[in-house]
C-alpha cells in the first residue's frame, strides 16, 4: 500500500521525519506501507534501479565468454554465474517495485539511455582471463558494497543483498581460483592473468564511485541508513584486501605508487583518473553503446513472445469466465 | 562386459554426451539475451543441466576407457563429433528454441525412464539421477509449446515455422547407432523402435493441441551420426578455441 | 501493449514442516507459468520442497505503524453480517534481524474480508510482535504439487549443483582466515553480513 511519501510541505513533516530518523538508528527495517520521506524513497528507486540495471548490463561482457569456456566445468560454473547476475537484478527491480515504481518504467529508462548503470560494464572483455579477473576484482569490489547494503535501513533492498551477498561470494571465489591457477599455470596462461590484471585494475577501483568529496549524496544516504559507509571506505577495504592477494599471486598491479601503509595499515593508492570514468558514465566508454543495443535488441527481439503468453493468459480467463 | 558390447556402449554413451554438449552450446548462445529476465534464468538452467547431464555420460565414458572428458569435448573436431544434426541447428528465434527443447525433452525423458532399467547398473544410476531433471524441462517445455501455439497468430506461424523445420531433424534421435543391437539385446540400452512410438503419439498429441500441424512431408532426415550440418565446424572453432590457444595448457 | 507480465509474490517453504516465506516476486503470465518461472528464479539452489505463488494485487499488507494509525484495524473482528466468510493464510514479520525473507506464513483464518482477516490474525497470533502483515485470500493461492515425484524433479536436483556453491571453492582462501560458521552460512544469509 504505497503513497505515504512525505514533502517538507506537509504540517506533520519535521515530526515524522524525526520518528523516522529514531527508527533508523534504532535498527529498524523500513517496510513498504511505512511513512518516508519523499526524498528518501526517490533515493532509493534511483540507488535500487541503478543497481538493477548494472546487473542486468553485467552480464552482457561475461555472457560472450560462455561459448568459448575452455572446459566443460568453467563452462558450467559461468553459465551459472551469468544467471545469478540476471537473478540479481530480478531480485532488485523487485525491491525497486516495492516503492511504487513499474519494472516496464526501469526497463524504459535503461533501454532510452536515460538510466545509469555501472561504468564497469562499458569496458570489454578481450580474452578468457578476463573472465577470471571480473569474478575476483569486479564482484570482489560489488561484495564490499553490497555487504554494506545489506545492512540497509530499507527492508526490501536489504533483503534482496543478503541474497545477492550468499550467490556473489561464489562469484568471487570461482574468478579468484581460476586467477591463481592461471597465475601458477602455463607462460600463455600466467600472461594472460596479468594482462586482464592490468586492464580490470583500475575501473574496479573507479566502479565504487567518486571520492567522498565529490560525492553530494553521500551524506543523506549515510543518515537515513541506506549507506553506512562512504565511497572511499568502501573502496580502501577492497584494496587492503586484493593488493596483497594479488600481489602473494605474483602477479602486479598497475599502481606504482601502491604502497602499504605501517600506520594505518592499508594499501595506500595512486590517483585515480576520473576523467576516464567521467567519459564512460558520459556514455563514451568503449562498449556502452554495443551493451545498450545487445539489450535493446533482446528487449525488441522478446516482443512478440511477451505478446504471446499475455494472449494466452488473456483466453484461459474468458475461458474460465465463461 | 564383451569387448564388442564395450566398443558399442562407449559409442553410446559418446552420441549421448555429444547431443547434450551441442544442445547445451546452442541454448547458452540465449544468456543475456532472453525474451524476459524470468526466462533467461530459466534456459540457462535448462543449459546447467544439459551440461551436466554431457559430463555424466563423459563420466560413464570414462569409466570404461580412460577418457578426459574435457579433452573428447574441447579437442575432437567435426569428424569425430557424434551429435545429431538437430541440436546443431542454429539457435534461431524463441519458437525455434523451445520447440528443439520440448522435442529433445520428450525424448529424452522417455530414453531415460527405460534406460533406469538398464543391466548396466552406473547407466541405470544415472538414468535415475538425470530424469528428475527432465521430468521439469518437460514441464516447461511443454508449457511453452502450448503457449506460443495458443498465444498470437505471430508466435503460432514462428512455432509452426519452427516444426516444418525441426521435425524430420527430430527423427534423427531414434537412428540407432552401429552396434546399439547388441546393448540392446543386453539390456543396457532402451529399444529405440517402441521409444519412437510413444514420441510421436505424445508429440502429436500435445502440437496438435497447440494448434499446430503436423508436416506432411517430413523433409531431410539425418541416418548417420558421422555427418553433420554446415553449422557444427564454426560452432566447434568457437567452442574449443580457448581450450586450444594454449596447447601447453594441462587445466583450465 | 507491450508488458513485462504481471507480477507475482512468491512463497518459498525450506523444508517440511517450516512455513511458507515470502522470498520475492516473479513476472508471469498465468499460473502455471508463475510457478514454473519461481521455481526456476528462487529454486536454483537448495533448499526447497514447495513454492506458493498470488497475483500482487491479490495481497493485502499492513505494517505495524500503519495498524497503529488505523483504529478501525484493532480490537478483534466483528463478523459482517450476510456474507459467508471464506480463508484468508495470514502470513507475519517479526524481526527486524537482517534476513532473505520477508513475512513468514502463520496460519489461517476465516473472514468475510481482508480487513477483517487482519483484524482476526491480530487477535490470534500474538505470540510475537507483528511488524509486518500479509493476508491473501486462499482461493487466490497457487500451489506447487506436493507429489513426491514433482517435489523430487523440482527441488531435489538443485543440491547437486555444488559448483554454484561458495563451499566448492574452499581451496582459494589464501589470506583471510574463515570465521567460524562462514561456510556453511550458505543459503541462510549472507556469509559476509
Ligand atoms: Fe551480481
Ligand atoms: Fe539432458
Ligand atoms: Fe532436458
Amino acid at each position: 500500500m504505497p503513497g505515504r511519501y512525505g514533502v517538507p510541505t506537509d504540517p506533520d513533516y519535521q515530526e515524522r521525519l524525526a520518528e523516522f530518523e529514531a527508527r533508523i538508528r534504532r535498527g529498524e527495517k523500513i517496510e513498504p506501507g511505512d511513512w518516508m520521506p519523499e526524498e528518501y524513497r526517490r533515493q532509493l528507486i534511483r540507488m535500487i534501479s541503478q543497481h538493477a540495471h548494472s546487473e542486468v548490463v553485467g552480464m552482457l561482457p561475461e555472457g560472450a565468454w560462455i561459448t568459448r569456456a575452455p572446459s566443460l566445468k568453467r563452462k558450467l560454473i559461468l553459465i551459472a554465474k551469468v544467471q545469478d547476475e540476471a537473478g540479481h537484478g530480478q531480485y532488485l527491480y523487485h525491491a525497486a517495485e516495492t516503492l511504487g515504481v513499474r519494472r516496464e518504467e526501469m526497463l524504459e529508462a535503461l533501454l532510452s539511455g536515460r538510466a545509469k548503470y555501472s561504468s564497469i560494464f562499458n569496458y570489454p572483455t578481450l580474452t578468457w582471463a578476463d573472465i577470471g579477473t571480473i569474478g575476483w576484482l569486479v564482484d570482489g569490489a560489488a561484495i564490499k558494497n553490497q555487504t554494506m547494503l545489506a545492512q540497509c535501513s530499507y527492508g526490501p533492498y536489504s533483503r534482496a543483498m543478503v541474497r545477492i551477498c550468499a550467490e556473489e561470494t561464489f562469484h568471487h571465489k570461482q574468478g579468484k581460483e581460476m586467477v591463481l591457477l592461471y597465475a601458477h599455470g602455463t607462460p600463455k596462461q600466467r600472461a594472460m592473468a596479468q594482462d586482464a590484471i592490468n586492464r580490470w585494475w583500475w575501473p574496479a577501483l573507479m566502479m565504487l564511485g567518486p571520492h567522498d568529496k565529490d560525492s553530494p549524496n553521500t551524506e543523506v544516504l549515510v543518515r537515513w541508513g541506506i549507506k553506512t559507509k562512504t565511497n572511499d571506505q568502501v573502496r580502501q577495504e577492497f584494496i587492503n584486501e586484493h593488493a596483497p592477494e594479488i600481489l602473494a599471486a605474483g602477479l602486479s598491479i598497475p599502481d606504482p605508487e601502491l604502497r602499504y601503509d605501517e600506520k594505518s595499515g592499508n594499501w595506500l593508492h595512486g590517483p585515480i583518473n576520473w576523467e576516464e570514468f567521467w567519459q564512460v558514465v558520459g556514455g563514451n566508454g568503449p562498449m556502452n553503446k554495443e551493451r545498450l543495443e545487445a539489450r535493446r535488441r533482446a528487449h525488441a527481439e522478446g516482443a512478440w513472445v511477451r505478446e504471446a503468453l499475455q494472449a494466452y493468459a488473456a483466453r484461459q480467463q474468458r475461458a474460465v469466465a465463461v | 562386459m564383451k569387448p564388442l558390447v564395450k566398443d558399442a556402449l562407449i559409442a553410446k554413451l559418446t552420441t549421448l554426451a555429444d547431443d547434450e554438449v551441442i544442445l547445451a552450446h546452442r541454448n547458452s548462445e540465449w544468456v543475456g539475451h532472453g525474451p524476459i529476465l524470468e526466462e533467461d534464468i530459466a534456459l540457462a538452467n535448462i543449459t546447467q543441466d544439459e551440461l551436466g547431464h554431457a559430463i555424466l555420460w563423459y563420466g560413464l565414458r570414462k569409466e570404461l576407457d580412460g577418457s578426459d572428458p574435457d579433452r573428447l569435448a574441447f579437442f575432437r573436431d567435426a569428424y569425430e563429433y557424434r551429435c545429431c544434426e538437430l541440436v546443431e541447428l542454429p539457435k534461431g528465434d524463441w519458437a525455434f528454441t523451445m520447440l528443439r527443447q520440448y522435442l529433445f525433452d520428450l525424448y529424452e525423458s522417455l530414453w531415460l525412464e527405460a534406460a533406469q532399467q538398464s543391466t548396466y547398473p552406473p547407466l541405470a544410476g544415472a538414468a535415475q539421477k538425470i530424469i528428475r531433471e527432465e521430468r521439469f524441462h518437460l514441464q516447461h517445455t511443454r508449457a511453452w509449446v502450448e503457449r506460443l501455439g495458443l498465444g498470437t497468430e505471430e508466435s503460432n506461424r514462428r512455432l509452426q515455422q519452427a516444426l516444418d523445420f525441426q521435425w524430420g531433424y527430430a527423427q534423427q534421435l531414434f537412428v540407432p547407432i552401429p552396434g546399439e543391437e547388441l546393448l540392446v539385446a543386453e539390456g543396457i540400452v532402451p529399444d529405440l523402435v517402441p521409444l519412437k512410438a510413444r514420441w510421436l503419439e505424445q508429440a502429436s498429441r500435445h502440437l496438435q493441441n497447440a494448434g499446430l500441424k503436423l508436416p506432411i512431408n517430413p523433409g531431410y532426415q539425418p541416418t548417420s551420426r558421422e555427418q553433420h550440418t554446415e553449422h557444427l565446424w564454426s560452432l566447434l572453432a568457437e567452442m574449443q578455441s580457448t581450450a586450444r590457444w594454449d596447447p601447453e595448457a594441462k587445466v583450465w | 501493449m507491450d508488458t513485462q507480465w504481471p507480477r507475482w509474490e512468491v512463497f518459498k517453504q525450506d523444508a517440511p514442516g517450516k512455513p511458507h516465506q515470502a522470498v520475492g516476486s516473479v513476472h508471469a503470465a498465468d499460473p502455471e507459468h508463475a510457478l514454473l518461472t519461481a521455481r526456476n528464479v528462487f529454486a536454483r539452489r537448495p533448499q526447497a520442497v514447495s513454492l506458493w505463488v498470488v497475483r500482487a494485487e491479490e495481497v493485502f499488507s499492513w505494517t505495524k505503524e500503519e495498524i497503529a494509525q488505523d483504529p478501525a484495524l484493532q480490537g478483534g473482528a466483528t463478523p459482517a453480517r450476510g456474507l459467508r466468510p471464506t480463508s484468508y493464510l495470514v502470513f507475519r514479520k517479526t524481526s527486524h534481524k537482517r534476513s532473505m525473507t520477508f513475512v513468514d506464513h502463520v496460519g489461517e483464518v476465516q473472514a468475510c474480508s481482508p480487513q477483517e482477516a487482519l483484524r482476526e490474525a491480530l487477535a490470534r497470533f500474538r505470540d510475537a510482535e507483528g511488524l509486518a502483515w500479509w493476508v491473501v485470500a486462499a482461493e487466490k493461492v497457487h500451489r506447487s504439487d506436493p507429489s513426491q515425484e514433482t517435489v523430487e524433479s523440482w527441488f531435489a536436483p538443485a543440491k547437486e549443483k555444488t559448483y554454484k556453491q561458495q563451499q566448492y571453492y574452499t581451496t582459494v582462501s589464501a589470506s583471510r582466515p574463515k570465521r567460524r560458521g562462514e561456510d556453511e552460512a550458505f543459503g541462510e544469509g549472507c556469509a559476509h553480513c
